[in-house]
């Protein structure tokens, strides 16, 4: 491994994209329009949100009360014994935590005998994971809506305990996925057409008699492209504080950090499809292979709990679902990434995989 | 005398095509090696096999004594080729492209910058150091791609036909400079349609068909040629009755 040749081709391919003065408008109006495009928000039927129901008082109306919340399909009801810490089970994966509290219907009814003048009613304590806000909505409305069955509708208290301190909005969420999009787009699609320009113009041949290696080679295209998620990351933040004024919790530096870690494997990721194809029209054509499932399965434009169950098991093969999974965690929730392990290990584990098949399909480029 | 290149028996179809037939071939350390023969006939495929961009079904390939392509390691910065089609990168300038090429090949900064000051020169190139090679015309991306190859000056040049395209007076001037380069103890391997070219080389090869019908040296087989048909055979005749010899 030799820092001079690895630099060399970074280099290469960012002078390369200097003089390509259109592409580089395109780098920069691509976030931003995505960033300002997909603002608005999306909705789709949420189904299934992970939710955990303590009940303390355990009456008939309690029962009444899970029972519907058990018929609404926008939840997966588990209940559990009282004594639960209720951070603790958001942390260990529930999206919400519903606790009915002792007293809760003698209160309840205490209110109906006691007459509108009372102070008394129950108390439904609802713990949230505000990261998404498209779910902690979902969820608002299926725990009212369950109160409503449970007949008059009575004034039932809804003590709300948000995770994370601050209210999230949808745009605040949004940042974080925009970024994952927009480098998942860049960094692998360039990287494929370049690649594969290697092939159709020749030089790949002139680089594999010279002493550089493979690992130089993929090295060298990570930190360009590596420089480029960086910038236009910053880019997309920018704009959001600017335009959407969006709230960042966490720590920038990790944010970057990660986004990084994401980058390298969408390099591997577009240097390995490089080996598909043998034309650039033909590259062109594996776009969509990276495109569609990012956007449709990956939980940037609406959760996973709003994807048809038969293609959930997909969102998981998709690089994006990590990669959104980590950077809001460590955008919006203020996070450390390895307080976000599913969503690290998936980014590591795409990172490796990824440069490593890039490793084996530039060895079978090279060789035909 | 030692050979820089040593092919044996080398075998490569296409499919249907035998592109290469069966070809022994040494070019020995310090000449100039032409391989000359009509199209098709399979020198690019041969070339290519040499500098180990290419598997083979059949045969041994050794350059500069390295088993190609287990040593390529050894061989590395120490052989420069230029293709046959042009290879550069269309979006960098033509300095930006020698400067990489250098660059990879272990060049020291302040060495490539004089070197490619130098180059270009010679290549009559530097007024257009700062232009995308992409808008380069034809003859003046033939002379980019053989600055390339020789920038480092390896000691082994591999040079798919370096001087197609080029008015006489350079090439004039190319075949003075790769005979400096010989005297400077470098080895070429190059293929060529010119004829008068390949009596330029020390010993040359005729191809034909995927195979290696004749060798030696110039005058050689211009004597063998005047022999079979009597008078002075030019470089074409001795070309022609070679590959006309091939079909009978
Ligand atoms: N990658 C390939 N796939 C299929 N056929 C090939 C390939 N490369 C070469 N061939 C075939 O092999 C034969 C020899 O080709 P080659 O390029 O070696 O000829 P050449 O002697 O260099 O010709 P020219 O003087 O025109 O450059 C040709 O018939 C060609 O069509
Ligand atoms: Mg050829």
């Amino acid at each position: 491994m030799s820092a001079a040749r690895v630099w060399a081709v970074t280099m290469r391919v960012l002078r390369q994209m200097r003089h390509d003065v259109r592409l580089i408008a395109i780098m920069l109006v691509v976030p931003s329009l995505a960033m300002i495009l997909f603002g608005f928000s999306f909705s789709g039927d949420i189904r299934g949100v992970r939710l955990a129901v303590i009940d303390e008082d355990r009456t008939d109306l309690t029962a009444e009360i899970i029972d519907s919340l058990k018929g609404d399909p926008t939840f997966r009801v588990t209940e559990l014994p009282p004594g639960q810490d209720p951070e603790k089970l958001l942390l260990s994966g529930y999206q919400a935590v519903v606790r009915l509290p002792d007293k809760f219907t003698s209160l309840y009814y205490a209110h109906f005998a006691m007459g509108v003048a009372t102070e008394a009613h129950g108390t439904l304590h609802l713990w949230l994971d505000e990261s998404d806000p498209q779910i902690a909505a979902a969820v608002r409305a299926g725990v009212a809506e369950a109160l409503m069955d449970i007949g008059e509708g009575g004034p039932v208290e809804i003590e709300e305990h948000p995770l994370y301190g601050v209210e999230v909005r949808f745009i605040d969420s949004f940042a974080p996925a925009i970024m994952g999009y927009v480098v998942t787009f860049i960094c692998s699609l360039l990287t494929l057409l370049s690649v594969v320009r290697e092939k159709v113009d020749g030089t790949f041949e002139r680089l594999w008699i010279s002493p550089l290696r493979r690992g130089e080679f993929i090295l060298g295209y990570v930190i360009a492209f590596g420089m480029v998620a960086l910038v236009q990351s910053g880019l997309i933040l920018g704009l959001g504080k600017l335009v959407f004024d969006i709230v960042i919790n966490g720590s920038v530096f990790w944010a970057l950090v990660c986004i990084i870690l994401f980058a390298v494997g969408n390099v591997g990721l577009g240097t390995f499809l490089s080996a598909l194809a043998q034309t650039e029209s033909q590259a062109i054509l594996l776009f969509p292979l990276v495109v569609l499932p990012s956007v449709l399965l990956s939980g940037m434009m609406w959760p996973l709990q709003a994807i048809p169950p038969v293609l959930r098991p997909l969102a998981y093969l998709v690089p994006l679902t990590y990669g959104n999974r980590l950077l809001r965690a460590v955008m919006v929730k203020g996070l450390a990434p390895w307080q976000e392990p599913v969503g690290l290990a998936g980014v590591l584990g795409f990172l490796v995989l990824t440069v490593a098949l890039a490793s084996v399909s530039l060895r079978a480029t090279a060789r035909e | 005398m030692e050979a820089a290149v040593e092919v044996q028996g080398a075998v490569k179809s296409f499919g249907l095509v035998r592109a290469v037939d069966g070809v022994d071939l040494r070019v020995f350390r310090g000449e100039i090696y032409g391989l000359v023969g009509p199209s098709g006939a399979g020198k690019t495929t041969l070339i290519r096999m040499i500098c180990g961009l290419l598997g083979r079904d059949a045969g041994e390939v050794r350059v500069l004594g390295h088993p190609i392509p287990e040593g390529k390691r050894h061989v590395e910065g120490r052989l420069g080729y230029m293709p046959q089609e042009r290879a550069l990168y269309r979006d960098l300038t033509v300095e930006e492209n020698l400067l990489f090429f250098g660059q990879l090949n272990g060049m020291p900064r302040g060495e490539i910058r004089d070197r490619i000051a130098e180059i270009l020169e010679f290549m009559r190139l530097s007024h257009l150091a700062v232009h995308l090679a992409g808008n380069l015309s034809g003859g003046e991306k033939q002379r980019l791609s053989l600055a390339c190859a020789l920038l480092s000056k390896p000691e082994l040049l591999v040079l798919d036909e370096p001087t197609v395209g080029l008015d006489p007076a350079l090439r004039q001037e190319f075949w003075e400079h790769f005979h400096e380069l010989k005297d400077e103890g470098h080895t070429i391997l190059l293929t060529t349609h010119y004829l008068e070219e390949a009596g330029r080389c020390s010993r040359v090869g005729f191809m034909r068909a995927g195979r290696l019908q004749v060798e030696g040296l110039p005058a050689e087989l211009q004597a063998r040629v005047a022999q079979a048909v009597g008078g002075t055979p030019s470089m074409e005749e001795v070309f022609l009755f070679f590959a006309r010899k091939g079909v009978e």
